[in-house]
Parts: C-alpha cells; structure tokens; sequence
C-alpha cells in the first residue's frame, strides 16, 4: 500500500529525529525511515556542540566562543551557515549563537521529562572522563554522567569501579590516565583508587556484556549488592565520586545513581564510554519516544531508494523493507542518511558518493569530491587534531540546507539535509557530532516545513 | 661485560633459525633484534613456504625446498597449513608455459605428500572456485603449504632461548667492534633501558635482511645488496575457496591466497632504494595487484579490503635482470677474506630456507670456532608441535566456545591446554578481547609473560591481535589495559601504546582505504578521537612521530 | 589421470582440509558480512544475548565474523548457533544491513551436510518429521479425531465450521501452514469465515505441505527446496492471483521462495490481505455491525517473521484493524516487538533458553495490564499462551485472525 506524508524523513539518528520530532510538533504528517540503527545509538550518550574550533588544539570554554570563532572564520561549516540571513554581518555570530541556542534548549526540554535528562548548556563545555581515563570537552551529558565536583574540589577523591569480566572498562589504567592528567594540569582529585566489583549477572564473571549489567541493574533487586561494595571500597579509600562504567541502567539509570549516592554518600557518575554505549541507546531511544508520542510514523527496518532525481520537486520516496515496498508519497523530504557509518555517504577507489539520490560531493574544503579517491583525503598519522578531510566530505547545501549540485543551485526545490551527512566539518576532531546534527536537523526541518506550509497555502 | 659464542643481529626467519640451531648445538649465544620478532621482511611475507614455483628452472633449489616443506611438516605442523591452488588458463599461450612446472612440481609430489599437478575442466573449476573467470579454458591445480611467519620466527626464538640463548628485542647494533681483523664484540642500544650496551663475541652472524649490508659496514665489510620490495592488499576473510594464481599485466604470476582468516593479494617486485621503514604500498601498487586479478576472478573489485603491507626482499645482487630471473637460492658470505674475520652475513633466500640457511651458517661458525657438531633442527619440534588437540573436548572442559579454542589451537598448537589451564584461577580471563580473530584474555596474559612482547604491537605478532576486519579498532584499548598492568606502565605510556597501535594498523589501512573500511574508520576515529580524545593528546603524550608518518 | 579421477583428488584434499566450495549463491549470503564494521549493535539489540548472557551466545556477530572470515572452521559454531532464534534483530538494527539470519542458516546447513554429529539431536528428530509427512508436525492419523478437535475449538469460541473447498481458477489460495492445519485449527477456520464474509473466491491445497521453513532452520536445505518446488506446482497447478496466509513464519518465507523460484503471484499476511485487498471501509462497516462489544483492552505481539522478515508496516495494519473493532483498546507493551522465543527451533532443545526470551515479554504483557495478547501468527499464540499459562497468568491469547473472526457479524 502507499503512504502519505507532507515531510519524509530518511535517516533515524539525531539528526533525522530531531527533523522528524520538529516537523511532527509543527503538524506535519511525518514518516520517518530508519534502516539500521544509527551512530547516535553508538555514541558515547554525550552531546558535543564544539569542543574544538577546525585544527584547534586548545580546548573551547564554551560552545559560544567556538561559534563565535565559526561565524568569523569558516562560513562554510554547518553552524557557519546558519549566519548566511538578510542581516549584517555584525550579527551574524550572534544569530548563529542564538539559533544554536535555540535547538540546544528544544532538545533539552524534549528530553526533560524521559529516562535522560540533561545536563549543561551552551555557555560552557563540561569536562567529561572517558573509560580511558582521558578527559574531554562537551557541552551536554546525561545527568547520570555529570563527575559533579570531582574536578574543582581540592580534597576530592575519586573511586573508579569496573566489573570483572567487563574489559571496556579497566580502572586501575583510567585511575592512572586521569590522575596523572590532573596532576599534570595542578587540578583535583588529591587521589584516585581503583576496584574490581564482581557483578555477575548470568553467574559467571567473564565475557559480560555492558547490556547484562545495565539490564541487570535496570532491576531495583540487584543494585544493593552493588552499594554495599561501593560503599565500602570508597571507605577504604575516602572517595568522594565514585567513577562507573556506563552501565546503570536503560530505565533506571537517574534512580539508580540517586540511590548509589544515597548509599554511599559519594557523588556516583557515569563514565563516557565506547559504542556500544549504554547511554548512546538511551538517547536514542528517547527520541525515536518523542518522535512516536508526537504522532510521528517511524518505519524501522525500511531504507529509502530513489531511482534518480530528475525533476527538481521529489514527490516520492520507496521504502524498502526486507519483503515489501512502500511508496511513500510527500511535499518534502529531509536527508538525514549519516555519513559512512550510516551509509549516507560511501567512497570507492573512484570517488566519495551519496547514497540515495547520487547527489554532488565535495571535500572538508569543499571540493568537488566525486572523484577523488578516499586515500588522497586522509592525513599519514592516524589520530590527529586535523582528523582525516575524509571525515569532513559529504553534501553541499545552501543555507537553507538543501544540498547543491556542481551548478551551485539546489538539487531538488524541497529536499534538505541534515547531521553528518554535511561536508565541512570534522566532528572527530572538533567534537561537534550531535551538536551540528541537533542543529542542522532543526534548522532543516524548519526550512521543510516553511516549505511544505507555503505549498499547500 | 657478557660473551657469548655467537651473536645474531636480525630477529626475522633466518636470524632465529640461526640462533635456534647455534643454540642447539651448545652454543651461547645472544640474539639482537632491533624492533620485535619477524617485524619487518618477514612479517610481510605471505607465509607460503613454497615448493620452488617460480623457479623451476634452479632443480637443486627446487630440491631444497621441497625437502624443507618435508622438515616443517615435521617439526611445526601446528602453525601451518594446505594451500590448495588453482591457476586459470584463459588462452592457448597460457597452456604451455605451464609444462616444464608440472612436470618439475610432480616429480617432488610425493615427498611432500600432495597429488602431481592436476588439470581440471573448466567446469570443475568453477565448482572449485565459482568466482573464478567464466570464460577460462582449463585450470592447473596444485598444493602448497603455508606456515605463519610470526609463528615461526617466535618459536624459532623460544626454542633457542629454551637452549640458552638469550634473545633481546628493541636493540639495535650501532657498532661492532674488531681488533687486528677480527671481531671482539659489539655494542647496541638498548631501547627498552635506554642505555647503549656491549657484549663480547668471535663470531657474528648478520642475518639483518634489508638492512645486512649496514650492519656490515658497522665492521668495515663490504656487502652488496638488491633491495626489491613487494606489496601485499589483505582482503577481510577467505573470499575464495582455495588459493588462485594469475598471470599479471606485465606477465609476472601474483596470486590470491587465503591465509589463516584472511586473503593475502600479492605481491609486486620492486626494486627500491628507500628507507624500508618509510616504505607504504603505493596506489600503484594496489592497483597493479587489483587490476591483474580482476582477469582472473572478475568480482575481485568487490572485496573487502582491510589494509595493505610493504616488505623489502634482500635479493643477491644480480644486475641487467629483472628481478623474476634472480636467483631465488641464497648465499653466505664469510667476510674474512676481506679482512673482517668472525663475520658472516646472509643474502638472497626465501621463508622456506631458512631454516637451511641457519644449518649451512651453523656448519660454518662452527667449521670457524674449530669445533664438531651436528645440525638437530629438522628433527626437534618446536614448542607446540607435540600433541593433536581436541578442540571439543577442550572447549567444554574449560568453558570456552568451540571457535575461540580452534583459533588458539591455529596459534599454539599443543599449547593450547596449557593457556586455557590458566583460566582455572583467573575464570575472568576467558573473557573475549580481540573479537574478529578472537582471542581470550588468558592467551594475551601468557604472551605477555611468556614470549617478551614490549608492545601491542609486539603482542599482535604473537597473537593476531587487532588483525581482523576492525584493525583494532574494539581491542586495541582493551588489549593495551592489559599490558600495562602486566608491564606496570604508566598511564601516559598506556596511552601511547594505544596511539601507537593505531598508528601502525593506520599505515596499512590508509592506502587502501575504500569501502565499509571507511566506515570501520569513521568508527575507529569516533571511539580514540571524538570519545577518548587521543587526537588532542599527542604532544601532552610526547608522542614520536613514526618514519612513515613524517613524509606529509 | 583422467578428469574425474583429478577432480575427485581434489575434492578429497578440501575436504581433508574442510573446505567445502561455497556455490555462487552462498558466496551473496555470506558477502553481506563485507560490510560488517564490528560494531556490536547486533550483540546490544540480540534478545538471546539479553537473556542468556554474552558468554552463553557469543551473539550475531561473533557467529557471522566466525563463518566468513574462515569458512572452515564453520564447525566451530556449532555450540552458539543453534541457539539463535532467527529473530531477525540483528539484520534489522545493523547499520550496514548484514544478513545474519541468512548466515546462520547458511552455516546451519555446512553443519547439517558436513557435520550433522555437532548438530543437537531433536533437530534430526524434527528433519525426520519433515521429510517422512512434508510437514512440520506429525499428522493426526485419525481424521475423525481431527476434526473432533477442530469442532472441539470451534465451539469454544463461538465459531461455525465452513467446509473445506478447493476450487481451480479461485482468486485467493488460502495457506493455513503446519500450525494452523494441525494443530490450531481455529486459525485455519477463522481465516475461511474471513474470506468467506468477505466473498472472496478462494480455495484451499488439496493436500497441504511445509512451505519449508522448519527445515531451512535446521539446516536441511534440500529438503527445504524439494517442498518448496512441490508447493510451487501446487500452486500453478491451482492457477490462483495470489496467496493469502495466517502464519508469520509462512508470509516470510513464501514471499522469499516465491520471488526465488519465480511463483508470479503475491504472497500476504492476512493483515496485508484484509487493508490492502478489502479495504478499511469494508473492514470498519463489517465490525460495526459486529455483536461481539464488550470492551476489552488487549496489547499486541508482533511477530518477527512479519515485521523483521516482511515489513514493520504489517504491524501497522495490525494496529489500524484492531482500531476499528468497537470496544476493544489497544495498550502498547515495551516488548512487543522482542522475540517470544519460539523461532529458530531453539525450544525443541534448549527450552531454558526460549523460555529465558520470552521472560521479559511476559513481564511487559502484565505490566500493560491487558486481560488479552492478540498476535498475527498461531506460532507465537502458542509460544505466549504456553509461557503465560505456565507462570499462572490470567492473560488470555488469540491469534489474531481468530480473534477478527469472532468480531465479523455472525452469518446464517
């Protein structure tokens, strides 16, 4: 049977949810395609606005001076390109400062009320501690993950906690990272201990999963074990914060930390880990809620396939599921397909493509990126504060988001695009991926259905 | 200051075959390694200890190797393993040229315990291996042998050091001393203690491969090499069913081997005058590979490639030849006529000799020391060769699933029950680390203490660890943990194991990157850079940049 | 030596070296694993890893990674992989579109060719059944008895008996599936007062056999094909537009051999059948003038063969169907797209581990607070029907074709 909708949306990550909640909150009749899990559910949870301005090596005290820094100096990054209005150019750092703001604090109301408040906004980034021990830059976490004093108290004393049999998380080795990091930078913990709880959610203390332990805790029943060990091993010690994997919990994980703090009197946090993340599913799961609850059609299990895009108006979109297909028809479309991961951007020895309409590539310095072949778009060494111009190509959009072809004129009159599928930004590097896919999503849907709205007028 | 009887400079195949069979003799001896074993040469060889394929036309090492194939089923048939082969003939010409092999290769069969050459129809072949060339018009099939290179040099060295030697890796001869023509010792730097050390010896064997004719010069002797080096692209997993040969654009035979997992595409014949340590396969060389298998296996484009290896060959210096028609025998050179009395150095020779190579090198050291023995190491087993493992009843005495004890068995043989055994005290150690190959901790914490890795790196040779599809990128963080407790490392060094690990997988990965390796990319960039934010650490880890990192 | 002799030497040294040549079509099975980027997504979303454990099932992808990095060791599998439910989960979640379903099944047939001593014994009971009746189950011997319990069911729920009828040239060719024809019957005979209210030309199969699927899931590949091209005559024989069936696990899999050997004609659930082919309209009007309106609050089960293995839209029907019976309100469980256990023949052998899936299922269904399951599929009725009455529930089951049935207006 067909559909219908006034907005499709291609793509179930940040991006495409925040597109599809949006347009669904505007009265859109919305129909979002998600084909495999997306690199939200893989995140670390943490929601990056900037971090780093592009090459930067200094860490940003806020995301308000990184887009203050974009606006003057790369017009074309996504966030650059909400500053491309009618008005001066003397406001245009403060127009894409508030635009920002504005989705940043639609999110956080979105999210207000489910399993996964957050925390922090755009006027500083927070320090977050990885399973690593490492530290890192970023503007939103879950509450569950906020390290409370640990780093501005001068008596604080951290505990880190891991499970045996759980090797994502090895304490002993994040304790040393992160206090020697401290130290070097004079800040506190005075200390930081380390501890294996045995945790056995199946019986056996090896080969665990962090979805047993977070399923497992996610039962009241379990968790007082867990705070008789805590409490005591941050005894031993005089731990203040007590460092956890990210494992408290899919539903219950705000409870549980308030219940591990009460138990223990130490603040309790998560630490940001990687994929599969604890908290990457719990964010992602409490926007595919939002978007469902708004009224929103979420088809799980279809990819969007597209014969070509010829006309400059796409009316339909086919939903390939594994044993039918759906035409879908619509007013506009939002692409939200991701990058590699997600598939939404691909790359052969002959050149970097999009995925579903075969738009026009183009490089982190937006060159036409077509065919140029992915090796010559990487740097020799393998982590660095550039990253990888690979990781910056994708779609050129007008500043409407609505991707361009060589021509320099949109692809299609009502086809936008959002998250990481956009060149000109290299999340790794400049810790921007949620944020820039929160933002752009926004401001892409808002566009869509502007769009879908004067249509039908 | 020690003394020693023998030093070996060079820890690839040759240079722990030497030490081994010193060793065995009674020799003490001391093995100098500059980076780990089989870290250069040898670790980009495909493995294959081949029956003399490409050189036919040289019986006597013909003859050779296919006795060595005989020695190694003998004394190390855990680590190795039938290579099944097929080779598609698409045109008439290609018939011929393949007469004077069959008969030489059939003449050696049964040595070595394989069937003759064997002609197939094309519809055989196309049961055989269906992703072959439809169009092909007969196909050869024969059978060779694989053994794995790290495996064998890492045995080769155990099993030395289990008669004495003593095996020091990371340290690098900067100058051997002699007094009135002859060697007294040499002196290195240690890199591990960063201190420069010496040691006392008559006689050295420079088994340095690419980098010989340096350490030769090291005593003032004069040797002449030809430095030619190939390429290898490793495919995710065994993409044919059995290995496939191919004639490339200019006539050279490259081939398509499946090798433990994965598939080994190779390899060019170069002849370069780099530096082997900044040396990365080159588009052209990846494209050479592709595009003279894409002939022969038509979908081979659609493959999975996960990254590329670049190795040096220390060919015997033969001029106006291409490299195909040089000599694949080696030789030894005794530097005394030259004035340089106690120094032997090796050139030429493949994988399969080496362990020839030692003997002929042991017979002459000794010959020179005035001293009788006889050479025991085509008759000894190397650890692990003992017994059959039962893969079964294991996996279910030590609760350990099926495939993960099968692939320890592929690393360890015999020694398999002795590293589950450790999982008694320590049940926690079962847990998986490495999941595309996979490895368990347990077997991590015995390389650790049992085979002297100072690195992740060090610990991928012994292990496979961070080999597969991911390169790395869901065990590297892991698997470093693990050494760092085990080697009491700071936190700062724990870091740079885990950026150094990435690096090295990142020199392979990065010349062949297309695909989902992309994907697996964005993946592993997300985990150490947008999560950990090792990309911002490097100067604060005071991070060496690495010779293939510093050409930009 | 002469060709074949050659050729045979051949076989025998891959076989000694357990490699046994993938033909074409397995080499596009197992080439979706290319994409695999290890992710673990699969593992995350596995509900066999949810309930048992990673160590226990190692998970999606370690089965998947296991067979195609080195196919000879398929063997090696043997202690995981019967214990995927074939769920379809994984394909469904995994960003680069992995056919793991497809996988286990590809490896579960090396191990039934090659090794069938790894294989657990009740899968060969199980094969055995198949392929002496050409069906899933073994068959009433007793007519007679047969029909005394279908009419036995029949009046329980207040359902009239329609003969059966094959007729040459009908539109619909109505496919109840080994569930429904030998055991829940009222499956069968519900779908037959459907179609009948409906005035839909339909007919049955003379004589009904497996669409094939139990024995693609044990790895009996040839049987599976031998009752697929036998179904596929049947069928041409008939001349019938289209399928219509009541079985999840049937939707899927015909819909699959139907495109693979080239029926021409479409395959459907009833779901699809009913707002696809009839219509709301017809729907809505026939349930109004149902007498059947005592309220109920009922949750739905989806089943995964037709979400995961056909399409999340089936659900959707579901859904609007249930939304236009009068007095029924639908509550949504949390788990009502997680597997209930019953697939991938993992009951028939490791019972604690199908029971272990469906634990979480249950919990959700209470917690809803619905006094009734209604799920498309007589599979999974009888998978949550069993479990719910084995922990004291007083949560009732209906497949839901059963339960449309009771809602149409009665009929002379």
């Amino acid at each position: 049977m067909d559909l219908e909708a006034d907005i499709v949306v291609i793509g179930g990550g940040m991006a495409g949810l925040v597109a599809g909640i949006r347009a669904t909150e505007e009265g859109m009749k919305t129909v979002l395609l998600r084909k495999g899990q997306s690199a939200t559910a893989y995140s670390s949870g943490a929601i990056d606005i900037i971090g780093y301005l592009p090459g930067g090596t200094v860490p940003l005290g806020s995301p308000v001076e990184g887009l203050q820094g974009i606006a003057s100096m790369f017009p074309f990054h996504p966030y650059g390109l909400l500053g491309f209005t009618d008005a001066t150019s003397d406001t245009v750092s403060k127009t894409i400062v508030e635009k920002v703001r504005t989705a940043v604090s639609w999110l956080k109301a979105t999210l207000l009320g489910s399993s996964i408040p957050l925390f922090g906004d755009i006027d500083s980034n927070l320090d977050a501690v990885t399973v690593l021990g490492t530290v890192k830059p970023t503007c939103m976490i879950q509450e569950t993950m906020w390290p409370g004093s640990l780093m501005l108290d001068a008596d604080s004393v951290a505990l880190f906690a891991g499970v045996r049999g759980f090797p994502v998380f090895n304490p002993r080795m994040a304790a040393q990272v992160f206090l020697e990091h401290q130290i070097s930078n004079r800040l506190p913990p005075r200390k930081a201990g380390h501890h294996v709880l045995d945790l056995a959610p199946f019986g056996n203390n090896y080969n665990i999963s962090s979805i047993e332990i977070a399923r497992y805790l996610d039962n009241e029943d379990n968790l007082s074990v867990l705070a008789k060990t805590l409490k005591k091993q941050a005894e031993r010690i005089g731990a203040t914060h007590i460092a956890l994997p990210p494992v408290l919990g899919f539903n219950r994980a705000r409870e549980n930390q308030l219940a591990l703090q009460d138990l223990t009197g130490a603040h309790v946090f998560e630490l940001l880990s990687f994929p599969p993340s604890v908290p990457g599913l719990r964010l992602q799961r409490g926007l595919e809620t939002a978007f469902v609850n708004g009224g929103g059609t979420l088809l799980v299990g279809h990819h969007a396939k597209m014969e070509s895009l010829e006309s400059n108006i796409v009316k339909e979109v086919t939903a390939v599921g594994p044993r039918r297909n759906l035409k879908i028809s619509t007013k506009a479309v939002v692409l939200a397909t991701g990058k590699f991961i997600g598939g939404g951007i691909t790359g052969t020895e002959n050149g970097i493509r999009e995925s579903v309409f075969d738009l026009m590539t183009v490089s982190e310095s937006f060159r036409i990126a077509t065919s140029i072949t992915p090796q010559k778009l990487t740097n020799t060494i393998a982590l660095t504060h550039m990253g990888h111009p690979l990781f910056g190509s994708g779609l050129s959009v007008d500043p409407q988001f609505r991707p361009i072809t060589a021509e320099e004129v949109h692809a299609a009159e009502n086809l936008y695009a959002a998250g990481s599928v956009l060149a000109g930004y290299n999340y790794p590097a400049e810790k921007s991926g949620l944020g820039v896919a929160i933002v752009t999503g926004y401001m892409a849907s808002r566009n869509a259905v502007d769009y879908v709205k004067g249509v039908s007028a | 200051m020690a003394k020693y009887d023998v030093i070996v400079i060079g820890g690839g195949s040759t240079g722990t075959a030497v030490a081994r069979d010193c060793a065995m003799r009674g020799l003490k001896i001391l093995l100098l390694e500059r980076d780990d074993i089989a870290s250069a040469t040898t670790g980009a060889c495909a493995g294959m200890i081949s029956s003399g394929l490409k050189y036919m036309d040289e019986p006597n090492i013909v003859d050779m190797c296919s006795d060595e194939v005989v020695n190694f089923k003998r004394i190390a048939r855990h680590v190795m393993e039938k290579n099944p082969i097929i080779t598609p003939l698409l045109e008439m010409s290609d018939i011929s040229s393949g007469g004077n092999f069959a008969e030489e290769y059939s003449k050696r069969a049964e040595t070595r315990d394989v069937p003759p050459v064997l002609f197939l129809t094309p519809e055989d072949s196309l049961k055989i291996e269906p992703t072959l060339n439809p169009d092909l018009i007969a196909s050869i099939y024969f059978e060779e042998y694989f053994i794995s290179p790290f495996a064998l040099c890492m045995l080769q060295a155990l099993d030395a050091k289990q008669h004495g030697a003593d095996i020091k890796t990371y340290c690098e001869v900067t100058d051997i001393l002699t007094k009135k023509g002859s060697i007294t010792g040499l002196q290195y730097f240690n890199r591990i203690t960063d201190k420069m050390e010496s040691a006392k010896t008559k006689a050295i064997v420079n088994a340095a491969g690419p980098w010989a004719h340096k350490i030769a010069a090291l005593a003032g002797a004069k040797l002449e090499l030809r430095l030619n080096k190939g390429a290898h692209v490793i495919l995710d997993r065994r993409v044919v069913n059995v290995g496939v040969i191919a004639k490339a654009i200019e006539g050279r035979m490259i081939y398509l081997f499946p090798h433990e997992n994965t598939v080994l595409l190779g390899t060019t014949a170069l002849d370069t005058w780099e530096d082997p340590d900044t040396l990365v396969a080159s588009q052209d060389e990846i494209e050479y590979l592709l595009k003279s298998m894409e002939w022969v296996i038509p979908s081979i484009r659609d493959a999975r490639i996960i990254r590329t290896m670049e190795g040096v060959r220390p060919l015997i210096p033969t001029w106006k030849i291409p490299e195909g028609d040089v000599t694949r025998g080696y030789e030894i050179i005794d530097h005394e006529p030259e004035g340089v009395s106690g120094l032997i150095s090796f050139t030429g020779g493949k994988l399969v000799m080496c362990r020839h190579m030692a003997e002929t090198a042991t017979d002459l050291v000794c010959k020179n020391l005035g001293m009788e023995s006889e050479c025991k190491t085509h008759n000894e087993p190397l650890p692990g060769n003992s017994d059959d493992v039962d893969i079964l009843a294991l996996a279910k005495e030590y609760g350990v699933s099926q495939h993960t004890v099968e692939r320890m068995r592929a690393r360890r043989g015999s020694e398999t029950a002795t590293i589950l055994e450790l999982t008694c005290d320590h049940p926690e150690w079962k847990t998986t680390i490495c999941t595309c190959e996979p490895v368990i901790e347990a077997e991590l914490r015995y390389a650790i203490r049992a085979t002297f890795p100072q690195t992740l790196n060090d610990l991928r040779r012994r292990v496979r660890l961070g080999t597969g599809p991911c390169q790395g990128t869901f065990c590297t963080f892991k698997a470093a943990a693990i050494l760092a407790e085990e080697l009491e490392l700071s936190g700062e060094d724990f870091q740079l194991e885990i950026v150094d690990f990435l690096a090295e997988r990142w020199k392979g990965k990065r010349q062949s990157i297309r695909g989902e390796q992309i994907a697996q990319e964005e993946l592993a960039q997300g985990i150490y850079a947008c999560v950990g934010n090792l990309d911002q650490a490097l100067e604060e880890l005071d991070y060496d940049l690495k010779p293939w990192e510093e050409v930009l | 030596m002469s060709e074949e002799e050659a050729y045979q030497t051949v076989l025998a040294t891959l076989k000694k070296e357990a490699i046994y040549p993938y033909t074409e079509d397995e080499m596009q099975v197992v080439k979706s694993i290319e994409s695999c980027i290890n992710c673990g997504l699969c593992i995350q979303h596995c509900p066999v890893v949810a309930a048992v454990g990673l160590d226990r099932f190692s998970g999606p992808r370690s089965i998947a990674v296991e067979l195609s990095r080195s196919p000879p060791e398929y063997w090696t599998t043997a202690d995981v992989v019967y214990l995927c439910t074939g769920c379809g989960t994984c394909r469904e979640v995994c960003p680069k579109d992995v056919d793991i379903p497809e996988i286990v099944n590809l490896i579960r047939a090396r191990i039934f060719k090659h090794r069938p001593d790894l294989m657990p014994k009740q899968l060969h009971t199980a094969d055995a059944i198949i392929v002496e009746h050409g069906l899933a189950f073994v068959p009433w011997e007793d007519p007679e008895e047969k029909a005394e319990s279908r009419d036995m069911r029949l009046e329980r729920l207040g359902l009239r008996y329609i003969p059966d009828q094959v007729v040459k040239g009908a539109d619909v060719l109505f496919y109840p599936g080994c569930q429904a024809e030998e055991r829940a019957q009222e499956v069968k005979e519900s779908a037959k007062i459907i179609l009948n209210h409906f005035k839909v030309k339909f007919t049955l199969l003379e004589e009904l056999n497996c669409c094939g699927l139990p024995a693609t899931l044990l790895g009996d590949d040839k049987t599976a094909l031998e009752l697929a091209l036998k179904l596929k005559k049947k069928v041409k024989d008939l001349g019938v537009k289209m399928l219509v069936t009541t079985c999840a696990g049937c939707t899927s899999n015909l819909a699959r051999i139907a495109e693979r050997d080239a029926w021409g004609i479409p395959v459907y659930h009833m779901l699809e059948y009913l707002v696809e082919e009839i219509g709301i309209a017809k729907l809505s009007s026939a349930f109004k003038q149902s007498t059947e309106e005592e309220p109920l609050r009922v949750t739905l089960h989806d089943p995964c063969h037709l979400i995961k293995h056909t399409s999340r839209i089936t659900m959707d029907y579901a859904g609007q169907i249930l939304g236009l019976i009068p007095g029924v309100e639908v509550t949504q469980s949390y788990a009502h797209d997680s597997c209930c256990g019953g697939g991938g023949l993992v009951s028939y052998h490791a019972g604690d581990v199908a029971r272990a899936v469906m634990k979480e299922n249950l919990a959700a269904i209470e917690e809803t607070g619905a006094t009734r399951v209604v799920t498309p599929c007589p599979l999974c009725t009888a998978q949550l029907e069993d479990s719910l009455f084995r922990q004291g529930s007083s949560v009732e089951v209906d497949d839901m074709t059963v339960f449309i049935a009771q809602r149409l207006p009665q009929e002379g």
